[in-house]
């Protein structure tokens, strides 16, 4: 079986509506926070696909600045995550409305 | 000096004072009163010098305020009849500040009163000196604030205060129309200096009549007439002053000062106007009770005279000489009316004190009926107030006679009819003047305060000698013509036939009203009119009341029913429509982003994911 573009972005698009509907019905901050992280590999697999078929290096130049990002992302919103779980006690996202008051 | 400096000396003097007694002078009443007197008698030595050294017209004017097109300047204009008017405020009012030191003395707030004095002076020399009708303006209003400030002098009796009121506003409905005026004349002439536009103007009527307007509010005609009465409230020197001399005298004044832009349909209504309120008032003056009342008719009835005089208008004189007949057409009506101003600001005054004499010496009693025998207690009180009184209902030899002399045979030359009323009211006015002086100088004494009188101080008895002196010497020629120049020349002055006719009728009008009165008033305590001729005093009662009770009405049906509607208008558009209206739909639309505004993360991202959708239909180009 040779594997093409198609099957690359199958996997991306599989992987990123995974995450997207993890956001959309888990209820934890931190599983949120996994899925979220999915969905930035999707793209990514996606971005090095194109790469490759195309044979340049935009698409591999784009993921070296997300995967910087996204570890400066994780570093400061597990942070958070921690801060909020020291302060509150839970990080369930139902319970954590207090800004809309 | 210049003239120019004196003059500005003159107008800056009373602002001056007026300043230093507002900001340092305020617990100082002895000092305030010495300094407002002071400078009062430095205006009228400044004044004597300005009038005698015979320089007249001589130029100045600054330039105050340019818009534009639009430049409102400041000057004086300084001629005869300013010199005239000049004497007047300068002279009278001196008097009166004198006076007002015994009859004040015992004032808790005289620093205010002295301080009122000054802002007055001040605001009426800008009127006699000022040479455009913007400046006059200005002044006019100035006055009408000093007025209302001495009014309400004794703000914490609600009658006062309440006459003040009515003052002003009634001052501002005439202002309203003289601003109107001021307006038009600018929009037609192009300019509001009197000398330019004595020069060139287009007449019309309309801005006669409108400039009439201020001049009727000022010198209370019909129907302005309701706030004079009223403004008895306030001390007797400010009554004497403002109210009889002088404020009240402005209207005149600016009639005369602006004669070259009248036209002879204005100067009917003006004549009828004038007419009218002199009999009005001699009429309302006969029932009146408080002695201070009686005279404010008088003066309205007097003030009657003189915009009658005006409104009759010029004469043509015919002169031969040397077989050769000259025509010239002489503006009579100014020369009657400035001169009868000049003789009632004389013996007006004197009243006035006089009045304010006898109400000090009674312990404030003001009531006549409550008078009486008063000769013997007050014997100089008593001997000016008897000239005053005959000057007023002109005695031959005194100065009243002269100036009301020349009014009726003006009036008998011009308007039969207008000399007609003038005869009746000048009988009226013997009848209520000797009324006056016999209910409060003769019989006995009907009350305790009567009876305790005494002969006031020498500070009050001084200006009553000078005016009386003044009272006589007023009408001669000799005085009246050195003084007023030009304005002298205008007098009309009967011959031959005429003189005797005139003649004639005033002593018989003189002498039928005295007599009626001296002869049908029993010195009782009550008004014997009322007691024999019920139905015609209540008639004349009413008609004193007819004004008020109008206004009355109209202000609490009309006009506070527009006010209601224009209120509900207001609180349903203005305040309901458009400002809570337009409050309401921010807010509205506040709560609606308010609810997007869920504190759960899944609503969030479900609006991310359906504007995501959004912006994708619109660049994919669905939309």
């Amino acid at each position: 079986m040779i594997v093409d573009l198609q099957h690359y972005l199958l996997l991306s698009a599989v992987l990123f509506v995974l995450g997207f509907f993890g956001v959309l019905l888990r209820k934890n901050t931190l599983v949120i926070y996994m899925c979220l992280e999915l969905m930035l590999i999707a793209a990514t697999i996606a971005l090095v696909a194109f790469s490759h078929f195309n044979d340049t290096l935009d698409g591999n130049v784009f993921v070296f600045f997300i995967l910087t990002i996204a570890a400066a992302e994780v570093a400061v919103g597990l942070a958070i995550v921690v801060a909020l779980f020291r302060q509150r006690g839970t990080v369930q996202v139902e319970a954590l409305n207090h800004l809309r008051h | 000096m210049n003239p120019v400096n004196t003059t500005l000396l003159i107008l800056l003097l009373p602002l001056f004072s007026a300043t230093v007694i507002a900001l340092g002078l305020r617990r100082q009443g002895a000092w305030a009163a010495g300094l407002a007197t002071a400078v009062a008698g430095a205006i009228a030595i400044l004044s004597w010098q300005l009038i005698f050294s015979g320089q007249r017209n001589f130029p100045a004017a600054w330039e105050w305020l340019r818009l534009g097109d639009f430049v409102v300047s400041l000057g004086f204009k300084f001629d005869d009849l300013a010199a005239l008017m000049l004497f007047v405020v300068s002279f009278v009012g001196f008097l009166i500040h004198i006076f007002s030191l015994g009859y004040m003395r015992a004032d808790a707030a005289r620093a205010r009163f002295f301080g009122g004095l000054s802002i007055f002076m001040f605001s009426m020399l800008g009127i006699v000196l000022a040479d455009n009708l913007f400046m006059i303006f200005i002044f006019w209003e100035l006055v009408g604030f000093s007025s209302y400030l001495l009014i309400g002098h004794w703000h914490e009796r609600t009658a006062a205060a309440e006459a003040a009121k009515k003052a002003f506003i009634v001052n501002r409905v005439g202002d309203f129309g003289f601003l109107l005026g001021i307006i038009m004349c600018y929009w037609s002439n192009g300019t509001v200096n009197l000398t330019a536009l004595g020069a060139q103007h287009v007449p019309s009527t309309l801005i006669a009549l409108l400039l009439f307007c201020g001049a009727a509010g000022k010198s209370a005609q019909l129907p302005l007439q309701v706030w004079l009465p009223d403004a008895m409230e306030g001390p007797t020197p400010v009554s004497a002053l403002i109210h009889a001399a002088t404020m009240v005298a402005a209207g005149i004044y600016l009639l005369c000062r602006i004669n070259v832009l009248m036209v002879p349909d204005a100067l009917t209504v003006i004549m009828w106007i004038g007419t009218l309120t002199a009999l009005y008032a001699a009429l309302c003056a006969v029932v009146q009770r408080d002695i201070k009342k009686v005279l404010a008719y008088s003066t309205l009835s007097q003030l009657g005279y003189m915009v009658a005089a005006f409104g009759l208008g010029s004469l043509t004189l015919r002169h031969e000489m040397g077989g050769v007949v000259h025509e010239m057409v002489v503006a009579t009506g100014v020369g009657a009316a400035m001169f009868h101003l000049t003789t009632h600001a004389f013996f007006k005054a004197l009243l006035f004190l006089g009045s304010g004499s006898v109400i000090h010496g009674c312990h404030h009693e003001q009531n006549i009926f409550k008078m009486g025998g008063l000769r013997a207690k007050m014997p100089l009180t008593f001997i000016t107030f008897t000239l005053g009184v005959l000057a007023i209902i002109g005695m031959p030899g005194l100065a009243g006679f002269f100036s009301k002399d020349a009014i009726l045979y003006l009036a008998l030359e011009k308007n039969t009819a207008v000399f007609a009323v003038l005869v009746f009211t000048a009988v009226l006015t013997s009848f209520y003047m000797i009324r006056l002086w016999k209910l409060t100088f003769w019989g006995a004494a009907r009350s305790d305060h009567a009876a305790q009188a005494h002969e006031s101080g020498f500070t009050m008895t001084l200006p009553l000698v000078v005016l009386a002196v003044l009272s006589i010497i007023g009408g001669y020629a000799g005085f009246f013509s050195r003084l007023a120049g030009a304005v002298a020349d205008l007098v009309p002055e009967a011959t031959g036939a005429a003189h005797s006719t005139i003649l004639l009728v005033s002593l018989g009008v003189m002498l039928t009203g005295a007599s009626g009165a001296w002869l049908f008033y029993a010195s009782a305590e009550t008004d014997s009119l009322e007691g024999k001729f019920r139905l015609g005093f209540r008639g004349l009662t009413g008609l004193k009341e007819s004004f008020d009770r109008l206004y009355t009405y109209y202000v609490a049906k009309v006009q506070q029913r527009l006010a209601m509607l224009l209120n509900f208008i207001e609180q349903i558009f203005l305040a309901g429509l458009l400002i809570r209206g337009l409050g309401g739909v921010v807010t509205l639309i506040g709560y609606g982003a308010r609810s997007l505004y869920t504190g759960s993360l899944h609503t969030y991202v479900y609006w991310f994911l359906w504007g995501t959708a959004l912006l994708w239909a619109f660049a994919v180009g669905i939309f």
